[in-house]
Formats: C-alpha cells, structure tokens, sequence
C-alpha cells in the first residue's frame, strides 16, 4: 500500500467505501513521515473462522480499525462444538448452536467463504481459489484434523462411522442414529489419546448419550473404550456423575485399532473385539491440515509451537496461531482457550504492526461439562506469564455438578458467543 | 484540486473516521480483554447474572478481586481469576473498567416488580444513594444499571451470610435482609437494574 502510484491513490480515494478511504489516508500518512513499507501495509489474513479465528479477525478490527482484516472460512455457518454434545441427546437442537458471520462484517472484517488452500510464509501469501492474499500478519486457526490411519479401516469408512467432533451435520446424523437404535442395544464410543481437542468433552459424551438411554431405552449399554489410561479430565466428577448410570462400562487403555463396519464391530490394540449397534468414533487428532502444509506444525507432524506471548510460529515469522492447533502452553484445547488466544494474539498483532511493546496477558479456562439435562460441573484455570511463559497459577473444579453450574454454562455460552461474533 | 489538497481531504476523512474507534492505545485495554468472553465488551456484560463492571467505582472492583481470590466471596470461577487479575495488576484492570461507560442492560425488568422495588427502596437509598449510584469514598457500589440476577444472587447471598462473612461493614444490610422475603429482594433487584 506505501507503494501506491499517485493514479492508483486516487482511485482508492474517490471509492466511497470508507475502507478504501482509510488505506489510501494511511498510504498518505506513511508517505508524509518516511515510514517503512512493512509498518504501513497492514492486512491481517485469518485462516479459519472457528472459536479462536473468528474472534482473532474482530478483534484486531476493535484494536486498530484501520487494518484490514479478511478472514478466510469455507462454511457460512459457525456452530459451536460446546454444547454440541446435548444435540446428541435431544436436550438442544443444532439450531440453537448455529450462528452467522453478520456480526463479523458489522466490525469491517471481510469475511470470505473461500478455503485457503495453501500458505507460503515465506512470500507472505496465502492462496485462496485460483488467487493469492498477500498478508502482513498471517493468523492461523486451522482447528484439528483426524488422523484417520492410525485405525486400520477407519478412513474407508467415513460414511458410516461418525466423529461428530465438529458440530454439524455429524453432530445431527449421530443423534438420529443413537434415537434409532434399539432398546437392549450396544452404543460404543471411543476415546482417542491425548492430546485431542476438548479434553472433557468425550466424558460429556458418555453422560449425555447415558442419560439419554437410560431415559429411552433402558436395557441398551454404552460401552467406552479409552485409549487413556484413566478419563483425562475432570476424572473425580465424572466418576461421580456416572454413579447415575449404570448402563456405563468404561474400560480404560483399551485404545482402537480397528473399525470393521461391515460386521458392525470394533477391535481394540489387545485384540478384543466389540459389537455395536452405534459406534462413535472420535479419531486420533493434529492440527488442521493447513498448518501441516504450511509447515507450521513440529517435529511430531501434529501440532504447532507458538510464542507464548505473541502466539507467533516458531517456525515462520509474521504468521501466528491460535486454539486447538497449538501446543506447548499449559492449557486444554479448550473454545474458552481459544477464545482467549484470539484476543490476545489480536492485540499482539496490531502491536507488532505499529511497532509498539506487546503487552503480556495470560489466556485463561473455564470449561463446563453437562452430566444430565439439567446440571453440569466445571473446570476453572488461571494463569500468568513468567519469562516469557504461560505458567497455570491455579486449576479448580467445582466442588460437583448442579443446576446452578448448568446456569452458569449457559450464561457463559451465551456471553462467549457474543464475544466471538457478535 | 491540486495532489496535495487531495492528500489532505482524504487523509482527514481517514483519521475522521477512525479518531477514537481504535481500542490498542487505551491503557489497560490489553490486559482486560479476556475478562470479555463472560463479563462483555468492556465489561458490558450482557448476562443477567453476571455483573457488568463498566462503570465500577476502582475501590470497589478492587475489593472485590481481594474478596474472591481470599474466599470471602465463594466463587469457582472468579477466585482462579481473581488471583490471576492481581498478578496480572489490579489497579490498572480497576482503572480500565471504572472508565468504560455502563450500558443498558439488554433485559426489560419486570416493570411491575420495579415500581414495587422502588416503593420499598427507602432502606437501600440511605447507603447507596438515591438513584443507587454508591459511595465511592466508601467503598458502596453503584447498583444502577446493574443486572438484576445479579443484583438478586447477591442480596440472597448476604441475606443467608454467605457472602463477606464478618465483614462489619454489611452487618447492618444483612440484617435487614433477613427481614425481607426473597420475591421482595427480586423486587428491589429489578428497580436499581432499570436505573440509569
């Protein structure tokens, strides 16, 4: 933008659209006191529009609306994976977890229902359909992937064997075949090893798909086989929830190996074989595909190293990322985490960009989990940053579940959606 | 018109436009953007029982932080936070906060409970003033314009002396709740909700 031509400034200055006004104004600006070219392009190209992406492209749009923002979201549609586990027990429709991306425009971000399909960090450019968008801060929020071939059969059976690890039509169509099956029937659902996204989220699960059957169909079982050795979190509560649901048979380190839909049954790594009814697999997980390509992943091929501080890649400058993809800092792939981070690595954006200090905030969890229809139990984490770290200062858990923990899910969802879209 | 009138025309539109709007300067807005996800945009909740903190009094919100991260107010979310906002600094989250300008709150209250919240108000004006602004020199909260469940958790709470046990400073009101019923507490806690 520094090297507009006086033609191509112009032209940008008689558009009416207040943006075009603002970056021409800002050519100006930067031409009149000698700035450089990297302090005065200023696009921030965000790759995914999920709990930490979205928030991240309003964000920097509230810190400096002079930077444009273009967030790049294939679905015109966010639905929320918290509280998608009570779609599977009927207690919420899908609908009331949907939102759309008004609120984002409303703020100037351009939201763009294109996937990025590639990112060179080198160039700072991301390509998107036949084009490239060139950036000056690249935000990545890939999500998670599944790595499908860590079960033998899994991949060739997509259409049949479900994750619905991200709400949608998943989330919808297990519903419909956990209502389907019959009573005295074998619902069976698999927990992959750490680090996945959520890490309560699989022990929602099995409450809301336990509470369901034992209201519906009362001689079906849930049987769960984790690939952890013990459940991985809230473990104390959940044991406790679960005193309610006798048609639970949980089986730790019973970790999948393989799926074979045809005679509807599941083989764990000793070699025990299950049969179901309906089966839930939730895969193994990385980071999603994008950051693999872009090379924004480790060693490990699965998840990305950031600054604790900027969210920044360690592996490429200028392009950072945030939510479930990273790892490396003391907390759970969380949306209230993701949430976090996209605030936070907006204000170190816009920062960066002016050539200003980034100021050192700590994210911070809370992470409600609903044992039945009407009670849940929660999570809470703080932190601080100590050199240059995201150090856990405190972890509480509610003392167990309850009504009241239920309204506070619902005030915090309500809250934490509005902050993210609204 | 000449390059550099153009220039000028159009370089004053742009800083026009966006003079004040940029949040990234504010001081302590950095630190307080996380406290968002559940008190709202600048602390504009617009959750009926969480507080809004737009608009606290910084002795008051202060108080508060000491009183969760201590327990003397029990909260599983807010005391984790509580600790974490004193590390991360107080005053300047205070400062912040008490600078945002308190918006309405979303939900209509009740008007028929409000009118009756306004008849039996007389005890609350004596300390929180007449329009329920607070005392800033003494440490009393503005309850104006606060939202209500809020306002209505936190008179159940002082009323069965779960919070500030001991806390001399509320001897007086919590006895005097102990004399109200609890419709009539909602009640209360509708009016000041409406005020602005």
């Amino acid at each position: 933008m520094a090297r507009l031509t006086r033609r191509e400034f112009l032209a940008a200055g008689g558009k009416s659209a207040a943006g075009a006004l603002t970056v021409a104004g800002l050519a100006g600006c930067a031409a009149m006191r000698g700035e450089t070219e990297s302090t005065s392009r200023r696009r921030v190209v965000v790759v995914g529009g999920g709990w930490g992406g979205a928030t991240a492209a309003k964000y920097v749009r509230l810190a400096d609306p002079t930077i444009e923002v273009v967030l790049l979201e294939p679905s015109a549609t966010f639905v929320s994976c918290p509280f998608s586990n009570l779609v599977l027990s009927g207690v919420r429709g899908i609908g009331q977890l949907t939102f759309g991306y008004e609120g984002l425009r409303k703020h100037g971000v351009k939201v763009r229902h294109e996937a990025a399909t590639a990112i060179e960090p080198d160039t700072r450019r991301v390509r998107v359909g036949d084009g490239m968008l060139a950036y000056d801060r690249l935000i990545v929020a890939p999500g998670v992937d599944f790595l499908l071939d860590q079960v033998e059969g899994l991949a060739a059976a997509q259409d049949r064997i479900l994750h619905a690890w991200k709400a949608g039509p998943q989330t919808v169509e297990l519903a419909r075949q956990l209502h389907a099956m019959p009573d005295g029937g074998v619902f069976v659902l698999t927990v992959p090893p750490v680090a996945y996204r959520c890490p309560p989220g699989p022990y929602e699960r099995i409450c809301q798909v336990a509470w369901y059957l034992k209201a519906h169909k009362p001689r079906a079982k849930l049987i769960v086989l984790d690939a952890n050795q013990n459940i991985v979190s809230k473990a104390a509560l959940f044991r406790a929830a679960w005193q309610a649901y006798p048609n639970i048979e949980y089986r730790a380190s019973n970790k999948l190996a393989r799926v074979d839909p045809g005679a509807r049954e599941v083989t764990t790594d000793f070699g025990d074989t299950v049969r179901y009814d309906v089966v839930n697999v939730i895969p193994p997980q990385r980071a999603g595909a994008i950051a693999v390509q872009a090379d924004l992943v480790g060693a490990d091929k699965r998840w990305c190293e950031v600054d604790h501080v900027t969210y920044e890649s360690v592996k490429h400058r200028n392009a950072h990322v945030v939510g479930d993809a990273t790892i490396g800092l003391p907390v759970p792939k969380s949306g209230t985490i993701a949430n976090a981070m996209g605030k936070i690595c907006a204000n170190a954006v816009v920062s960066l960009l002016a050539g200003r200090p980034v100021a050192a905030v700590p994210p911070l969890n809370t992470c409600y989990s609903w044992v039945n229809d009407r009670e849940a139990m929660a999570v809470v984490n703080a932190y601080k940053i100590e050199n240059g770290k995201v150090v856990q200062i405190e972890q509480k858990l509610t003392a167990g579940h309850s009504t009241l923990y239920a309204q506070h899910a619902e005030g915090w969802a309500r809250s934490v959606w509005t902050d993210i879209l609204g | 018109m000449t390059w550099a009138v153009v220039a000028a025309v159009v370089v004053a539109l742009a800083l026009g436009a966006t003079a004040g709007v940029g949040r990234a300067e504010e001081p302590g807005y950095a630190k307080a953007v996380t406290c968002s996800a559940c008190h709202g945009f600048g602390g504009n909740s617009r959750v009926e029982a969480v507080p809004i903190l737009a608009g606290m009094a910084p002795a008051y919100f202060k108080k508060a932080i000491e009183d969760y991260a201590a327990g003397r107010r029990v909260s599983a979310e807010m005391e984790p936070f509580a600790k974490q906002v004193t590390l991360l600094g107080v005053d300047e989250l205070a400062a912040f906060f008490a600078a945002q300008r308190r918006a309405p709150v979303a939900s209509r209250p009740d008007r028929d409970a409000a009118e009756r919240g306004r008849a039996a108000a007389g005890p609350c004006a004596s300390c929180h003033g007449a329009q329920g602004q607070g005392d800033q020199a003494k440490v009393i909260p503005r309850i104006a314009g606060q939202q209500a469940a809020y306002l209505r958790n936190q008179l159940l709470l002082f009323k069965a002396d779960k919070r500030s046990p001991g806390d001399e400073a509320v001897t007086k009101m919590k006895a005097a709740l102990k004399e109200i019923p609890d419709a009539a507490l909602a009640d209360l806690a509708a009016y000041y909700s409406g005020l602005r």
